[in-house]
């Protein structure tokens, strides 16, 4: 049984169609991408994978069972969610962040507060308030949030935009650690060409549909990248197995 | 953190069992006789137990719409509530309604607050959703409309009904008795109870619906009930003694700053601190001009402000 099951989903706003006869599975322990251009759907798609808006048709399976017909509280120990804006005008504790993890569970899970703070390295920052801390900690913090709240499935929005590339790398490598010492799957929308290679997997989505699906060397080739991005580009492999892109 | 509770608690229970004897007349506690003690129970107690059960409701009530509105500005009176009550309860005045009896101006002041309540919240909901963003701009036209109801009665109103307009206005205690405090009481504490048990929801509300609904929670549902516990909430304290400023804006800040961000702790602590500053404005303000009479509301935001903007200076957590 897979994780996450996205099973023929279509999806319109204002009648206009936004995303259209999407099918993918998320399997156990998968770190894959979604990329796309603006406004193709990639944070719809993970809405609704999360089970936020309601396809238009199709069914978003979690586990065998169809996210809908989930209870709240059952639904969060399963599947997180992190929207792309976390902005904040009222002061919270990054310890009463974390703290929420717990929410959905009457008894808590096994992961204690201190060791996902030691994991996303913000122990000496738990009594600080969130907005006090820079872009990079503030997602570190809401994942140390998700750890705590003991999801097998992550779908994170676009988690590294706005962060400088030291912080991206090191979000990312975070994940991956993440993903490879606790068998979670994570699925982001992300826009790095270079980060992309860092995933089991891409999802190349253009309007809605998805043109492209497997291991990234074999999605982000330059005829992919030219018909969804509409540019035009060389890719140039180099000895050590890292990819340049030249853009025309 | 402990150690602060406890002296939140001693100087909370202090203050309002002094405000029970002092007065215009200052009364020995050990030494009653048959006139204070008829003072005190006719007069002061259920006076200090209005004051406490208002400024119970101001405190919880800002804490909670400066969750759900996401706004460190917010507090009771931004939804247009206070305003609606104003209108009926001027309008119950010129009609020479009096203060005690079933239509009492507290029962106009009700009304007028629930039925705002309800034309907010209704403008509020749409497609399935309680929008924050709505409720929070339907309140401010709501309440303008009703702003410019009073000042249209007021400017046209007999020079006594203005005065004892403006009066309950700036928040009335001297007519406090017995007979509306019950209500006052079941209203209140059903409100602080809605809300004390939605207090994780309102947590996770802060962090945006999308992480609320991440969490577990109906964002639309949580919202909806928190509003319907401050209706209960403004509406009652603002019958039992008119609007009363900055309570609700300032206490949930205080506690913030000083016990922290959790609203299991946040509400019944902004509850309890706004009680107990009404009840020591209520003392300044008839003890210190004695016989005449200042309304609490004018203290509360002579002591309250100063004290925030020296706060504010201090502790930089409120960004921007």
């Amino acid at each position: 049984m897979y994780p996450l099951q996205i099973d023929n989903i279509s999806f319109s706003y204002n009648s206009l169609p936004f995303i259209e006869n999407v099918s993918f599975t998320l399997s156990n322990g998968e770190f894959a991408c979604i990329m796309g251009p603006n406004a193709s759907g990639k944070s719809t798609l993970l809405k609704i994978s999360a089970g936020m808006l309601k396809p238009l048709s199709g069914r978003v399976i979690l586990w065998g069972k169809e996210i809908q017909r989930y209870k709240g509280k059952d639904r969060a120990k399963l599947i997180s969610y992190l929207p792309q804006m976390l902005d904040f005008s009222i002061p919270i504790r990054v310890i009463d962040i974390l703290k929420m993890g717990f929410y959905p569970y009457q008894i808590p899970p096994d992961l204690d507060i201190s060791a996902a703070l030691k994991w996303v390295g913000l122990t000496d920052k738990k009594d600080m308030y969130i907005n006090q801390l820079s872009g990079g900690e503030i997602k570190r913090a809401f994942i140390a949030m998700t750890l705590i709240q003991g999801a097998g499935i992550l779908l994170l929005d676009e988690p590294i935009a706005n962060l400088d590339i030291k912080y991206q790398l090191e979000l990312v490598r975070l994940l991956k650690d993440i993903v490879n010492n606790r068998k979670i799957s994570v699925l982001m929308a992300i826009h790095d060409l270079n980060l992309a290679l860092q995933f089991d997997r891409v999802i190349l989505i253009k309007a809605g549909k998805i043109i492209s699906d497997g291991e990234p060397f074999k999605v982000i080739n330059e005829e992919n990248l030219r018909d969804v991005f509409d540019i035009d580009v060389k890719i140039h492999p180099s000895d050590n197995g890292k990819i340049f892109y030249r853009y025309g | 953190m402990k150690a602060r509770i406890v002296l939140i608690l001693f100087i909370s229970s202090s203050i309002c069992s002094m405000s029970l004897f002092i007065g215009t007349e200052i009364i020995n506690p050990f030494d009653m006789d048959a006139l204070n003690r008829d003072i005190l129970y006719t007069i002061r107690l259920p006076r200090i137990l209005t004051a406490l059960l208002i400024g119970i409701a101001l405190g919880a009530s800002g804490a909670i719409l400066q969750g759900i509105l996401r706004n460190p500005l917010a507090d009771p009176y931004i939804l247009g509530i206070s305003s609606g009550a104003s209108f009926m309860a001027i309008v119950g005045i010129v009609v020479g309604t009096g203060y005690t009896g079933l239509f009492s101006i507290p029962f106009f002041a009700f009304t007028g607050a629930v039925l705002t309540g309800a034309i907010v919240g209704s403008i509020s909901y749409k497609k399935g959703i309680f929008w924050h963003t709505r409720l929070l701009l339907a309140g401010i036209g709501v309440g303008f409309l009703f702003s410019a109801l009073v000042m249209l009665i007021l400017s046209t109103s007999a020079q006594g009904e203005l005065k004892r307009s403006l009066l309950w206005m700036f928040g009335e205690l001297s007519m406090s008795d017995w007979g509306n405090l019950p209500y006052g009481f079941i209203f209140i504490s059903s409100g602080l109870l809605i809300a004390l048990s939605r207090a994780k929801a309102l947590n996770s509300l802060m962090l945006g619906d999308e992480l609320a609904w991440n969490l577990g929670y109906n964002p639309s549902r949580e919202r909806l009930l928190l509003f319907i516990s401050v209706c209960l909430m403004v509406a009652s304290s603002v019958s039992l003694g008119g609007t009363i400023g900055f309570i609700g804006l300032l206490m949930p800040h205080i506690v913030r700053m000083t016990i922290g961000t959790d609203n299991r702790l946040l509400i019944p602590f902004s509850a309890l601190l706004g009680g107990t500053l009404l009840c020591l404005a209520d003392m300044i303000g008839r003890t210190v001009f004695s016989p005449m009479e200042l309304p609490a509301g004018i203290i509360t935001a002579l002591i309250g402000a100063p004290y925030f903007l020296y706060l504010l200076r201090r502790k930089d957590i409120i960004s921007g």
